[in-house]
């Protein structure tokens, strides 16, 4: 059928334009593909759905993943609760491995550049091609990003065996970290954290929930430390303390209960004066003790541009508890990073924290990334060092400055070679391309710490639209077309053999014993192995080897703003740019989709005569972008900030053109110590260009307005009843309704209390649960997980940047966040509040009497429904809910956004949504209904804990418990009938949701709003 | 009494017309071939139709996102003209049956026009609801029909109230409207000649005037005429509880009714004079639309006008007296918010600049008249718009606040509008007396009578 106006379309507007005729074509789209089996394979029921245990392959902190299939296609990712390191949490970002999966733009042949652009060529032709070159072609340059343990021995062992050389690099570079770990303890590798140990919780800088090395694990361990336990008995020592020390907060940032505005480049300061602090107190430092005695609070105060005062509160805590300092992360890269890391790294030990909660492990780390290498690797390629070079997993023409000289260098070289699932700056360039074979889709593995190990199992064929080859696989065809054996046909042998052998070796010492088959199956069903660490610890400081300069580094440039670069919590490197679930997914801290933003302090922005939205030109000395400025109270005025992962030009549909990259203005500086590439390295002029664009933000206002929609509680508040104040506020509303007013429903949300009086318009049932959900606020740590994995599991689609910027974004599932205290200009509180909002299927759903068509109503068990089918888009119902958690598809989004193959991850158990209805969070209505029809099945009632909405499934701080609250021994009950418990505006307007927020707790005394 | 004020029908004595044939000649050559004035209108009428036909189609075949609307303001401009049409239907019933019914003696010039107005004005208004729906081709799932599904609409949203409020209201309005014009068309019918004497011959019933026909219409019409009374009350209510049903601060408050049905007369009479300043002219009608019947219609302004601004104003002090912070950030908002200049526009026109006709002289002055009611026509739209838009901008959830700007096919829609309300008036001013033939005559001394003996 043609392009344009189809008969069934020309049906629908003849039917509506004859006045008053009732004619019309039916609405859902054509049924176009059923399920494609004649003969259906064993393992696969239609209509029921196969997990997988795996492991991510997103960035480098190889969390633990199961993989939901229907019908032999990959449709969820949620986090594998049996993984010793993630416990069941993700990020967006592993959410998102589906889109990488399934994206359109992915390298369907492999392809050879020629003279027109590439040509498609066949894998014998390729696979010729590559051993031909690479086996005689001149020295050959590996270029790649890190690998998991068996496939970088494959790798090294590769490129040992044809004489090359590998260089790693990820923009995100941890070396910093690890030659600071080097020059203080003598091995090269990175410290474990165990922030959960911790009840004293410093960051200068570390965005440990952004980016920064394990942010999931960080994520649990964080929430295990400074939430607060719901249940009887509130231990007032369960709640740690966090303070942020750096010149911009970053989501981790927004997370602290105080904040140190400290300037960029102060850390090592401000970290030695704490430590040389503690060591006056009569703490020692090891060899450091004298160096560290030298730095003052005041000095470094004074360095930093903060109070003195508020460093001796930190040194004080730093005294008396169990304390964790987490040195600078990336955002924090400037020339004195490594001396930086290592002051902090000093700071723990004078602390008393190593071995405590700072662990490191005597074996050195061989998969690091280090820029320093990647330097001497492009003045070679400049030199005409190499003949061959092979890129795979990194894109350096895109995350480095141009001043790098990479493309250049890498232009150069006579023969390049790149394996991509899809194109990008780098492997554009390149002479051969190999269609790499996504994550999900190959064998590998990854030991994410030591004593745990997970291996990452292809969850499905591989899509067949393009015909890829893991570069694994590659490899050994290749070895043995250039006639070398690596003993194994396939790299899942390799991998197996693998296994086998460690367990030989070591299986008796870790006490993983038993039939390696049976061992091997256990650990595709689970997906990970957790045994004793037994790797040698160092506990203690070693004295300098080489001179370290802790002095505060300058910038370059003569603009009065420092340029932050940081990684974005949502695109990494900008790695993942090229997903719309996270183009589209409201950054964490700006809220901004689609776009880049220049952050700014508003007493700055106010100086240059900015408002959020206006086009600036920032200029440094290395070149200028032009952007929208975001005002935000959550960065220094001396500091401008912009996030990496905008302005690709080679990465597909969704990422080229999006932002900027900042990149553009960094000049090429390196960390005196380790060689890394500083982020946080010049100054910039920031100029208007008088252009205004609206950005595109969920943001409406960021001030609560009095309407109290997060409250908070004192923790020393906690554990005083309230309830004469909750009397106090019973009094008033009985007042009320004598006078007329309107009757709320005083009730605490017993389990017993269900059906409340006053809500049984709905046809409930005595029988029937009563689904609920609580969150906890206390948790939430605002990273948007949640929103991704909701998005994932209900074909939620995305609308772009136009459609983002009116307001129209789709997610069933928001993130709120409220400053409450927020002050650049001093150290102190910082209280900024994040509130998932969601459907709240209300008792009294004001949707639900409004809809003319019956399209909303409640359920029995207590679900406000939306039949999409009986829509007719009126959108009352959006107008009518207080929440504003209804949104209306406004064009076709699904059949027009969505581009074949990522359709394919459509959950088949969710609605496809058309042109005109109004739609919204379902609770996952789908898995009850799985769940009940499996209770029902195995004669039993549906146990609790058994359904998981999709955003409970992903969350890393188990913020979200759901469950039927009419079972007072459910987990939910519980939850609601925590002291902290509240429903958003429920007072006001008696709307009785069912999801019930727990109060944020803060250190400092809050105002809770008269409720 | 009774007897005789009915064949009367509260008419006004007017001294200008002389004789039943003036009345006939004056009225009928309206109808006659139509000058260039009419056609370049009518063309007008014809291209903004085209317009009107064009966005709409263009939407259902995109969807809705071609409008400006999204979340939190999921109305806008639809349904901001939805209700000023509304509101404009309601005139033509209260001159004709209210006024009707209560003897009100300046009536007879205006109420064909105004009735005319009225059935037009609910037809373009009807289309609106359907215009905003994301499925207008399920659209007909909100009229209770039986069906195999058992599946009734919800009884109890205001939406439904309103398919059965506009539904009545168009269809006891235009019963009542031709009902009125059966005897005129019987006139026209014995001036015309071909294909419109047929027009006129169907049309009119073969209405032939013996007295059992008038007592027969009498009667129907003033019973007519009481049955439409009480829906001028009861229609604009329920189209207020659209909004008071619903519990949007700056929606949810119970002065709705009143102030909705105050402001729809209002307007509605601002329309007629709109509409009667540029007829009485084309058309050489000054003897029968006089400065009498504009300054009745300018106290009927005025009287509304206080009410409505009354409205405003307790709004603002009952958002401010409740306490709430919802109810007093939506009104703050609505002031000094983003769309304060809608609510400044709205004040002024609606509040302030009628205010002015506290001066006989200016109730007196067509022009003036004609220049205040363009005011209140523009005020009024801007009321429903910012009613709706400022309050669903600007509700409980700080972090769901949001604005809305009117795309360019809602705008090709609100124009469009105009012309195709333009197009059926114009039509009327053909095909239809635009003046009460038969009640001017009422006012006219009757033909065997001399002048002096004037009826009282």
């Amino acid at each position: 059928m043609s392009d344009g106006l189809k008969r069934r379309d020309f049906l629908k507007v003849v039917g509506v334009s004859g006045a008053g005729a009732a004619v019309a074509g039916c609405s859902t789209d054509k049924v176009e593909r059923l399920i494609p089996y004649v003969t259906p394979p064993e393992e696969i029921t239609p209509g029921v759905a196969t997990w997988y245990a795996s492991a991510c392959g997103e960035c480098a902190s190889g969390c633990g993943i199961r993989v939901r299939t229907r019908e032999g296609r990959a449709v969820m990712i949620e986090g594998n609760p049996d993984h010793p390191v993630s416990r069941g949490g993700l990020c967006s970002r592993g959410v998102s491995a589906l889109q990488g999966l399934y994206n359109p733009d992915r390298v369907a042949t492999p392809l050879r550049a020629g003279a027109n652009g590439f040509e498609a060529i066949t894998w014998d032709e390729a696979m010729e091609l590559f051993a031909d070159e690479v086996g005689t072609g001149g020295r050959s340059l590996f270029l790649t990003g890190r690998k998991g343990p068996t496939e970088s021995g494959l790798l090294n062992g590769f490129v040992n065996a044809v004489g090359g050389r590998r260089v790693i690099h990820d923009a995100l570079d941890d070396s910093a970290l690890r030659e600071a770990t080097n020059i203080a303890f003598g091995v090269h590798t990175l410290p474990r954290y165990d922030i959960a140990a911790a009840d004293f919780l410093v960051s200068f800088g570390a965005d440990f929930l952004d980016t920064w090395l394990s942010p999931v694990q960080f994520a649990a361990d964080f929430a295990e430390m400074h939430g607060v336990d719901h249940g009887e008995g509130v231990d007032r020592e369960t709640k740690g303390q966090f303070v942020f020390v750096g010149p911009r907060l970053s989501l981790t940032g927004q997370n602290a209960d105080e904040w140190i505005p400290a300037r960029p480049g102060s850390e090592a300061q401000l970290a030695l004066a704490i430590a040389g602090e503690l060591v006056r107190r009569g703490a020692d430092a090891g060899p450091y003790t004298e160096m560290v005695a030298g730095f003052s609070l005041e000095d470094a105060a004074e360095a930093a541009g903060v109070e003195a005062e508020a460093l001796a509160g930190l040194a004080d805590r730093f005294a008396e508890r169990s304390s964790l300092a987490l040195g600078p992360g990336l955002a924090g890269h400037h020339e004195g990073a490594a001396a930086a890391n290592l002051a902090v790294l000093i700071l723990n030990a004078a602390a008393g924290s190593i071995g405590q909660t700072v662990h490191i492990d005597a074996v050195a780390d061989t998969e690091a990334s280090s820029y320093g290498d990647l330097t001497g690797a492009i003045a070679e390629m400049t030199s005409g060092a190499y003949g061959v070079a092979v890129v795979a997993g990194t894109n350096p023409a895109y995350s480095l400055p141009q001043g790098s000289g990479f493309r250049d260098a890498f232009a150069a070289v006579p023969f390049k070679v790149a394996f991509a699932t899809t194109l990008d700056e780098t492997s554009a360039m390149a002479d051969l391309v190999l269609p790499d074979a996504h994550p999900l889709e190959s064998w590998g593995d990854s030991m994410p710490a030591p004593g745990a190990y997970s291996v990452r199992q292809p969850v499905m064929r591989p899509v067949p639209l393009y015909d890829s080859r893991p570069m694994s696989d590659v490899l050994l065809d290749a070895a043995r077309r250039m006639g070398r054996d690596f003993g194994a046909a396939t790299f899942h042998e390799y991998l197996r053999s693998a296994h086998d052998a460690w367990l030989g070796q070591n299986g008796e010492s870790t006490g993983v014993v038993g039939d390696p088959n049976a061992l091997w199956r256990k650990l595709l069903r689970t997906g990970s192995v957790s045994y004793a660490d037994l790797s040698p610890k160092v506990a203690s400081l070693q004295a300098p080897t080489t001179a370290v300069d802790f002095g505060v580094p300058g910038f370059a440039g003569d603009g009065d703003l420092t340029l932050l670069v940081y990684p974005s919590p949502r695109f990494g490197d900008g790695t993942h740019s090229n997903r719309p679930w996270l183009q589209e997914l409201p950054d964490p801290v700006s809220k901004v989709m689609w776009q880049s933003w220049l952050e700014m302090n508003p007493a700055t922005a106010e100086r240059l005569g900015l408002r959020s939205g206006h086009i600036v030109n920032v200029a440094a000395a290395a070149g200028s972008v032009e952007l929208q400025v975001w005002v935000y109270p959550g960065i220094r005025e001396d500091a401008v900030a912009i996030a990496m992962g905008g302005g690709h030009t080679d990465y597909g549909q969704f990422a080229n053109g999006n932002g900027v990259n900042p990149m553009a203005l960094l000049p090429v500086t390196t960390d005196e110590g380790s060689g890394t590439l500083a982020l946080v390295s010049t100054r910039v002029t920031v100029e208007a260009t008088g252009a205004w664009k609206r950005l595109a933000s969920t943001e409406g206002s960021s001030d609560q307005d009095d309407r109290n929609v997060t409250p908070a509680v004192a923790l020393s508040a906690l554990g005083h009843s309230t309830e004469e104040d909750a009397e106090d506020a019973h009094d008033q509303l009985r007042e009320l309704q004598e006078v007329g007013g309107f009757r709320p429903v005083a009730t605490e949300g017993r389990a017993q209390d269900y059906p409340l009086p006053g809500s049984d318009f709905g046809p409930y049932s005595e029988e029937h649960p009563r689904w609920a959900m609580a969150v906890d606020l206390d948790k939430c740590t605002g990273c948007g997980a949640c929103i991704t994995a909701c998005q994932a599991e209900n074909n939620i689609p995305w609308v772009g940047e136009i459609q983002a910027t009116n307001g129209r974004e789709m997610h069933w599932l928001r993130m709120e966040r409220y400053y409450e205290t927020v002050d650049a200009s001093h150290s102190g509180t910082v209280d900024i509040r994040y509130l998932p909002m969601l459907c709240q299927h209300c008792n009294n759903a004001p949707c639900e009497p409004v809809c003319p068509v019956f399209a909303t109503y409640h359920t029995p068990d207590g679900l406000n429904a939306q039949v999409y089918n009986r829509c007719v888009g009126t959108r009352y119902c959006a107008n009518n809910c207080p929440y504003k958690v209804r949104v209306f598809n406004w064009y076709r989004y699904t059949s027009e956004n969505i581009p074949e193959p990522m359709n394919w991850q459509f959950n088949p158990d969710v609605t496809v949504r058309d042109n005109g209805v109004m739609e919204k969070c379902s609770f996952c209505v789908q898995r009850i209904r799985e769940a009940g029809n499996r209770a029902a099945v195995e004669g039993r009632e549906v146990r609790d804990g058994e359904v998981r909405p999709a955003c409970q499934s992903v969350c890393p701080a188990e913020v979200i418990t759901f469950g039927n609250i009419k079972d007072p021994q459910s987990r939910v009950a519980a939850a609601a009938g925590n002291e902290r418990a509240y429903r958003v505006l429920d007072e006001v307007i008696n709307t009785q949701p069912a999801v019930y927020y727990l109060k944020k707790v803060t250190h400092h005394d809050v105002d809770e709003g008269g409720h | 009494m009774a007897t005789a004020d009915l064949t009367n029908r509260g008419a006004l004595p007017n001294p200008d017309v002389k004789k039943y044939e003036d009345v006939n000649r004056d009225i009928l050559k309206v109808l006659s071939r139509p000058g260039k004035g009419w056609w370049v209108l009518f063309s007008i009428a014809v291209a903004g139709v085209g317009l009107f036909l064009t966005s709409w189609f263009f939407q259902i075949y995109k969807g809705l996102g071609v409008t400006g609307l999204n979340a939190p303001v999921g109305w806008g401009v639809y349904i901001t003209t939805f209700v000023f049409w509304v509101g404009i239907a309601h005139s033509g019933t209260l001159i004709s049956a209210i006024l009707f019914l209560f003897r009100a003696p300046w009536r007879q010039a205006i109420y064909r026009a105004s009735e005319a107005m009225t059935v037009f004005a609910v037809m373009t208004a009807g289309l609106f609801p359907l215009i905003h729906v994301g499925r207008v081709w399920h659209a007909y799932w909100l009229v209770p029909y039986p069906n195999s599904r058992f599946l009734w609409p919800n009884f109890r949203s205001p939406l439904v109230w309103d398919v059965f409020a506009i539904t009545t209201y168009f269809t006891v309005s235009a019963v009542f409207f031709y009902l009125g014009t059966i005897p005129d068309l019987a006139a026209a019918r014995d001036h015309a000649r071909g294909l419109r004497k047929k027009f006129y011959q169907i049309t009119s019933l073969g209405w032939r005037g013996t007295d059992r026909e008038w007592h027969h219409f009498s009667k129907a019409y003033i019973y007519l005429a009481a049955l439409a009374t009480p829906l001028v009350l009861s229609v604009h209510s329920v189209v207020s509880w659209d909004f008071a049903m619903a519990i949007v601060p700056g929606w949810h408050t119970t002065i709705f009714a009143p102030y909705f049905v105050a402001g729809a007369i209002f307007s509605g009479v601002a329309l007629v004079i709109t509409l009667a300043v540029p007829m009485r002219k084309f058309f050489g009608l000054e003897d029968y639309l006089t400065v009498k019947h504009f300054e009745a219609m300018a106290k009927l302004i005025l009287l509304t006008s206080a009410i409505v601004l009354y409205a405003y104003l307790i709004e603002f002090f009952m958002a401010w007296y409740s306490g709430e912070p919802a109810e007093r950030g939506s009104f703050w908002n609505r002031a000094f918010g983003h769309y304060w200049w809608a609510t400044w526009i709205m004040l002024i026109c609606n509040g302030f600049i009628p205010l002015i006709l506290w001066f006989r002289r200016v109730r007196r002055s067509i022009a003036a008249l004609f220049v205040i009611s363009i005011f209140i026509n523009i005020g009024m739209w801007f009321e429903r718009f910012v009613i709706i838009v400022t309050s669903l901008s600007h509700e409980f959830e700080p972090w769901a606040w949001g604005l809305y700007r009117p795309s360019v096919v809602e705008m090709g829609i609100l124009i469009g509008s105009f012309a195709w309300f333009g197009f059926w008036f114009l039509l009327f001013t053909r095909l239809l007396p635009p003046v009460a033939i038969a009640e001017m005559k009422e006012v006219v001394p009757p033909p065997l009578r001399r002048r002096r003996e004037a009826v009282p």
